[in-house]
């Protein structure tokens, strides 16, 4: 099981008499790729931020890759994420005054463990979601929005996390790009075996997953009051 | 990777930083020259004399008759008489003393009537003794010896004869003209007034005014070089004179007798006191001015940490980016120190290469004040003074960086 909550709940210390997140319980197995869709304000990217540790549960256990994330400090957390969960946003995924190689090397450089042939890696990644050799050089932000989605996918990818979590991938690109970004996402997904927790309001992308789950069905504010 | 980072982001807003670079580099600068002025300024008045136990002059106050006397600086208020230096010398306890006469001038270098034993006596520095680059001592009426600033300046070498102009103006209506002096011996630099000074005989200076009165030549009347050279050449008066006393113990007891010569109003000084007046003087300059440079330099760096504070917000995307990908807070606040401390090292780098650049190009004007300024600003204590400096930015930029850290920390 990569991902298990159980009694999750979670209030931002401010507004501490509106909860945002209940879930009773929520599971993810190994492999799966799971398509999250609702409406914004949904909770959605706070589940997101719970599963990857960038916030803590007011309550309740996230488990994670068998690691409970809620008993972690958060240096743990940052190193947890950064080895083991990739991420991608709907934009701004690339240090702007990066080029594409320097922003795939920075992931990795928080990553844990040494990496001997990191460059090589990262070309080979380039290559294959299609970013030509005159691209790999320029800065972030003279790349097309395609182009940077597609450079956010190996910059999420290069650490080989077994978690990936994408929030709104698509949600800035054309028709065209769209196709093209998830048929790269997912061959790459299933080449490596990827866990994947892909969220969004568009439901035409449900055809490229197997389970489809309602925002509102995982999320229980019935409990809460 | 780090630094490549922070290098990068302060190149993708070259227009802010390069303002605040310039802004940092003008204090920096103005930091360097302050410091590095009151340091050379110091070394160089306390270097000026040294192995002089008192100075001897018309009764003024102790610093005037310091500055024109070794300085070279203002103009004496009174002679003394030939027959006072004469007695205050044949005092048991004079080592040596050493006559000399001011007022005359050669292109605005002071002109200085003296005896040879000036060369053998007076020292500066840590009691180093005057030595010659080239020739020697003067021996004949209208021999002259250069400083060696006069020597390069003016282009002079040995043989070539020179022209004393009356009064010390750097331009002289009145020239004594009619009795050149020839270069015998140029000095090696010192670093002290004296590389400013031409030495000539006290009985030079008798024979260039001997038919002359009241500063203007007499009409029709005109002595040749060789009918000079005969004549008596007692000098009458002379401007001040140094002693160097057998025991410094007794050195107030004479000071006592000098200032109680009851023929004439003489005084005599401690130069090292009188030195040490003079530097207190300098001093409320100097400490004003550090504090001012200072003043400037927290300016700058306050600007540093708010033009570094005003990107923080442009950057919350970026740093939101940092965290997911696995950058601790700490990060964050590195990042944007790393930035400021980046700044910081390229102005002082700056700041050092230009305050060099101008020490270069202004050596000309430091010197004409009487100021030997070396042209290498890095000592010792220069390594501090970059430490302090740095130390003081990275305080300065806690605030951004702060604000960064706490923004990372919310995500």
């Amino acid at each position: 099981m990569t991902i298990n909550l159980s009694n999750v709940c979670f209030t931002y210390p401010d507004t501490p008499d509106k909860p945002v997140l209940n879930i009773p319980s929520w599971t993810v197995q190994t492999g799966e790729k799971v398509f999250i869709y609702g409406p914004s304000g949904g909770g959605k990217s706070t589940l997101l931020n719970l599963l990857s540790g960038m916030l803590a549960p007011s309550g309740g256990d996230v488990s994670v890759l068998g690691e409970r994330l809620d008993k972690m400090n958060q240096r743990q957390c940052d190193r947890f994420r950064a080895t083991h969960i990739g991420y991608v946003f709907q934009q701004f995924n690339l240090v702007p005054y990066l080029n594409a190689i320097e922003n795939i090397q920075l992931a990795a450089h928080f990553c844990e463990g040494e990496k001997t042939d990191i460059k090589q890696e990262i070309e080979a990644l380039l290559t294959k979601l299609n970013i030509k050799p005159d691209d790999w050089h320029k800065p972030a932000n003279k790349l097309s929005i395609g182009q940077q989605q597609r450079v956010a996918i190996a910059r999420a990818l290069i650490n080989r996390p077994q978690l990936l979590i994408a929030d709104e991938p698509t949600s800035s690109l054309d028709q065209h790009n769209r196709d093209n970004f998830m048929a790269i996402l997912m061959s790459l997904i299933d080449e490596h075996n990827i866990t994947l927790v892909f969220v969004s309001h568009d439901m035409s992308l449900s055809q490229h997953f197997a389970r489809t789950d309602a925002m509102s069905d995982i999320n229980d504010f019935s409990g809460a009051h | 990777m780090f630094l490549k980072l922070a290098l990068k982001s302060l190149l993708n807003r070259k227009g802010s930083v390069l303002l605040t670079l310039m802004a940092m580099t003008v204090s920096v600068s103005v930091l360097f020259a302050v410091e590095h002025v009151r340091h050379q300024a110091k070394e160089s008045f306390s270097n000026t004399v040294s192995g002089v136990d008192l100075i001897v002059g018309a009764r003024t106050g102790s610093l005037n008759l310091l500055l024109y006397s070794v300085f070279r600086m203002g103009s004496p208020t009174n002679n003394i008489a030939w027959e006072s230096f004469e007695e205050v010398a044949a005092n048991p306890q004079v080592k040596w003393a050493i006559p000399i006469a001011l007022g005359d001038s050669h292109k605005g270098y002071r002109v200085m009537g003296t005896t040879p034993e000036y060369f053998e006596f007076f020292s500066y520095g840590n009691r180093h003794q005057l030595s010659f680059n080239k020739g020697r001592a003067f021996d004949q009426v209208f021999d002259v010896v250069l400083g060696s600033d006069v020597a390069n300046k003016l282009d002079y070498s040995l043989g070539e004869k020179l022209v004393l102009s009356h009064g010390v103006a750097s331009t002289s209506f009145s020239q004594h003209d009619d009795h050149p002096f020839t270069v015998v011996g140029i000095l090696e630099p010192t670093g002290t007034p004296v590389d400013r000074t031409l030495h000539v005989s006290l009985q030079g200076i008798e024979a260039i005014h001997i038919d002359w009165q009241h500063g203007v030549k007499i009409p029709g009347r005109h002595l040749t070089t060789e009918q000079i050279e005969k004549l008596d050449l007692r000098p009458k008066n002379i401007t001040a004179f140094m002693l160097g006393l057998k025991s410094r113990i007794a050195t107030f007891r004479v000071q006592r007798d000098i200032n109680n010569y009851s023929k004439e109003p003489i005084m005599a000084i401690l130069p090292g006191v009188a030195l040490s007046e003079l530097w207190q003087m300098m001093g409320i300059l100097e400490n004003t001015l550090f504090i001012v440079a200072i003043l400037v330099f927290i300016a700058a760096v306050l600007g540093l940490s708010a033009m570094l504070l005003s990107t923080i917000r442009d950057r919350s995307h970026e740093i939101q980016l940092l965290r997911v990908i696995g950058a601790p807070p700490g990060f964050l606040f590195l990042l944007i120190e790393l930035e400021a401390v980046l700044i910081t090292l390229s102005s002082i780098i700056l700041g050092a290469t230009f305050l060099t650049i101008g020490l270069h190009s202004s050596q000309d004007i430091l010197t004409h004040f009487g100021l030997h300024i070396s042209k290498n600003i890095f000592s010792a204590s220069t390594l501090y003074f970059i430490l302090s400096i740095i130390a003081a930015s990275i305080v300065a930029a806690a605030i951004p960086s702060l604000n960064a850290y706490t923004k990372a920390k919310k995500f």
